[in-house]
């Protein structure tokens, strides 16, 4: 892949990956010894414009999250570059840091967690889970701590009152909004969100994806978000990347990518979304077998073997990730030629008022039906 | 307006249909727990008519897989109230549920062959130590058949039915040994095995990816028409709902606020927690950049009680002095026979 820069200015960008990839050694025996590797994450190439939200998607072990967590080196890389444009030093490849050098940088690329119970200490209080960056980049102690903890649980719509209080007595979606304080308490620019809303009912997921857009204009932030849920990514992001096993398959703006998909796996992806509109009942396209292993991907083009569209040469050779025009770039090998399906629009279903009764309202022993 | 409302202070509205599989009514549930009582279900009916699959909808906590364990008698709490009644089609009675003994041999006749039930979590709810060929032989045996060899062969036949690659391997093969996508049709392959009147499916594809959720609904459309079982489909996925149910139940705080066919809830919905559910929904290229319609606060505590309508602390329609104050009975929406609502704005 050419790198990004030839398409934005450079200085738009806020974070670039190339070539990252993340394999897991594969230990047995008595003597543990390494017979093979999972390659969770296996050479991927994208950018984060600055303000933008890149969504990114896939199936589960297709290595989504990996990518999240060793673009922040909480897991280390196996190879390739993290240039993170940090405000106060620049430009810094963040796989090339060592310990001590990343705690400067860390303030300002932050994680949301899926998972909003098990992601809180249960014998900390929200006081001290949201505080704990401020003490230990020494932002503020004491009362001056204090009150930013109280701000930012404020903001994100929890009652500075419940400081003292632990985890457990908070329900998912306040815990995950607790989870958010903490991500916010050092004004980071980059928030690495790993499915922070597929724990969630409904209706709280609506409530925490409107608070995460809200903080984002706020507060000029960038998001990574990681989903497997398609229709909470269209909704949030600007541009979205698609991976399978290991690999990014496509990555363009929301957009051409929902509507305009030029990668038959996408396609396949689209069109198993059940859409809520029982007028509209779709079967799905026919993806034959599971997904492959990363321990031992198959030849060529990953998708190759349940792709509809696959020719010889999808066996023989890895389409490299490209551009083919205003930034959709994908990774096939017929991109240009294949027509594919995007998903339809849900326009008609019509958007339903809520009946208002007339006041005044009449007495609660007249309106008992008999 | 037609209120057809039957009496008593609990009525309950009756959509009478002579091919109904199960009428549950007025169907209360409750735990002991050492924090309280949790009134999990507070008079719950409705029923599922032959050949059609109900959609069970609601937030976490609302009862909606409490009711699907009530009719199995599988749940912990104490069934305190109501009636469960079963129709076995072949021979037409009419069984209590409520009044059989958990573990008599009734119940143990009519669970898992009468009715059986698929979980949300595939890997759980598989036995780790048996293959699946044994699983699901276990219960041809228990209800069909004495011998081993036609169970055998029964077992892969459904095993072929419900789309397995090779269902001889398969059947040999430990739950370990199987994907995600497998294990839940195996389940399926254990649930259809005695061909149940009922099936319930308890979030058969939340665990799921998104590809292999649509292949596992497709699957169980078709096994649905060809075997003709009634499904009662316990989700939470309005997408999911909308691709796969007749008719739907919308649950709020063990009761049902909403019961209508599948086209009125999602173009004609009444209640407004309803709507409101359906507008918390991002939908595919509606509205981008603009807010989410969110309903505000969260559902209550399960050991509170709140008085009047469950829903008006978080409804935007209450009325007050009355929403809060008094129960709104179920009523039939005016100039429908098929859709019931409890709400005050339409009483």
């Amino acid at each position: 892949m050419e790198t990004a820069r030839k398409n934005g200015k450079s200085d738009d960008i806020l974070l670039e990956v190339k070539g990252l990839k993340k394999h897991f050694p594969i230990q047995s025996g008595f003597l543990r010894r390494v017979t093979g590797y999972v390659k969770a994450v296996d050479g991927i190439d994208f950018y984060i414009k600055k303000g933008e939200t890149l969504g990114l998607v896939g199936e589960s072990g297709c290595g989504k999250s990996t990518t999240g967590r060793t673009i922040l080196r909480l897991l280390d890389p196996t190879a390739g570059e993290i240039v993170f444009d940090d405000p106060n030093i620049g430009k810094v490849d963040l796989a090339k840091l060592k310990r001590s050098q990343l705690k400067q940088v860390r303030p300002n690329m932050q994680i949301i967690f899926q998972d909003p119970f098990s992601s809180l200490n249960p014998r900390l209080t929200v006081g001290q889970i949201v505080g704990e960056p401020l003490a230990i980049q020494g932002v503020a102690s004491g009362q001056a701590l204090k009150d930013r903890v109280a701000e930012l649980l404020q903001e994100v719509g929890i009652r500075p009152e419940n400081m003292t209080r632990y985890p457990h007595a908070f329900s998912g979606g306040q815990r995950q909004r607790i989870g958010i304080a903490r991500a916010l308490a050092l004004n980071p620019k980059l928030i690495v969100c790993d499915e922070p809303v597929s724990a969630l009912d409904v209706s709280i997921q609506a409530q925490v994806l409107n608070l995460l857009e809200d903080l984002q204009s706020k507060y000029d932030l960038t998001y990574l978000f990681v989903a497997h849920d398609l229709s909470v990514v269209e909704h949030i992001s600007d541009r979205v990347a698609v991976m399978y096993v290991g690999y990014i398959v496509e990555m363009a703006d929301t957009d051409s990518l929902y509507y305009h998909p030029k990668h038959p796996y996408t396609e396949a992806l689209l069109a198993a979304i059940p859409k809520p509109d029982p007028r509209r009942r779709t079967r799905p396209v026919k993806l034959p077998g599971d997904v492959p292993s990363p321990a031992n991907p198959p030849s060529g083009c990953y998708f190759h073997p349940r792709c509809r569209y696959a020719k010889d040469i999808c066996k023989a050779e890895r389409p490299p990730l490209r551009d083919i025009g205003n930034e959709h770039w994908v990774a096939c090998h017929f991109a240009e030629e294949l027509q594919l399906q995007g998903v339809t629009r849900l326009s008609e279903i019509p958007v339903i008022e809520l009946p208002r009764r007339q006041a005044p309202a009449p007495a609660p022993t007249a309106a008992t039906p008999a | 307006m037609t209120n057809a409302v039957t009496g008593a202070e609990t009525s309950n509205v009756q959509i009478v249909s002579e091919d109904d599989v199960v009428r549950v009514q007025d169907l209360k549930l409750n735990f002991y727990t050492a924090l309280g009582v949790v009134r999990a279900l507070n008079g719950v009916s409705f029923n599922i008519p032959r050949g059609k699959v109900l959609g069970v909808v609601g937030e976490s906590g609302c009862g909606k897989s409490q009711t699907g364990l009530s009719i199995m008698q599988l749940t912990t709490g104490r069934i305190e109230g109501g009636s469960i009644l079963f129709r076995e089609f072949n021979t037409g009675e009419a069984i209590d549920i409520t009044r059989l003994e958990k573990n008599g041999p009734e119940m143990r006749h009519i669970r898992g062959n009468n009715i059986s039930m698929i979980f949300q979590e595939p890997m759980t709810s598989l036995n780790p130590c048996y293959t699946v060929g044994n699983q699901i032989e276990e219960a041809i045996l228990l209800h069909q058949t004495q011998d081993k060899a036609e169970a055998r062969k029964r077992a892969v036949d459904i095993l072929q039915k419900v789309g397995m690659p090779n269902p001889e391997r398969i059947a040999d093969s430990y739950p370990h040994q199987l994907s995600g996508g497998m294990r839940q049709r195996a389940m399926i392959a254990m649930a259809l095995s005695c061909t149940p009147t009922l099936l319930i499916a308890d979030e058969p594809t939340t665990a799921l990816d998104v590809t292999t959720e649509a292949q596992i609904l497709d699957l169980m459309r078709d096994l649905q028409n060809e075997i003709g079982t009634s499904i009662m489909f316990i989700t939470h996925n309005m997408g999911v709902v909308a691709q796969m149910c007749d008719e739907v139940a919308v649950m709020y705080l063990g009761r049902i606020i909403e019961r209508a066919t599948i086209d009125d809830i999602f173009y004609d919905p009444k209640h407004p927690y309803t709507i409101s559910l359906l507008r918390s929904i991002p939908r595919l290229g509606v509205a981008r950049g603009e807010k989410l319609e969110s309903i505000k606060g969260t559902v209550p505590d399960p050991y509170s009680t709140v008085t009047g309508c469950p829903f008006h602390p978080r409804c935007p329609a209450a009325i007050p002095g009355l929403c809060d104050a008094v129960m709104p009975d179920e009523t039939f929406v005016a100039g429908s026979r098929t859709h019931t609502v409890r709400c005050h704005l339409y009483t």
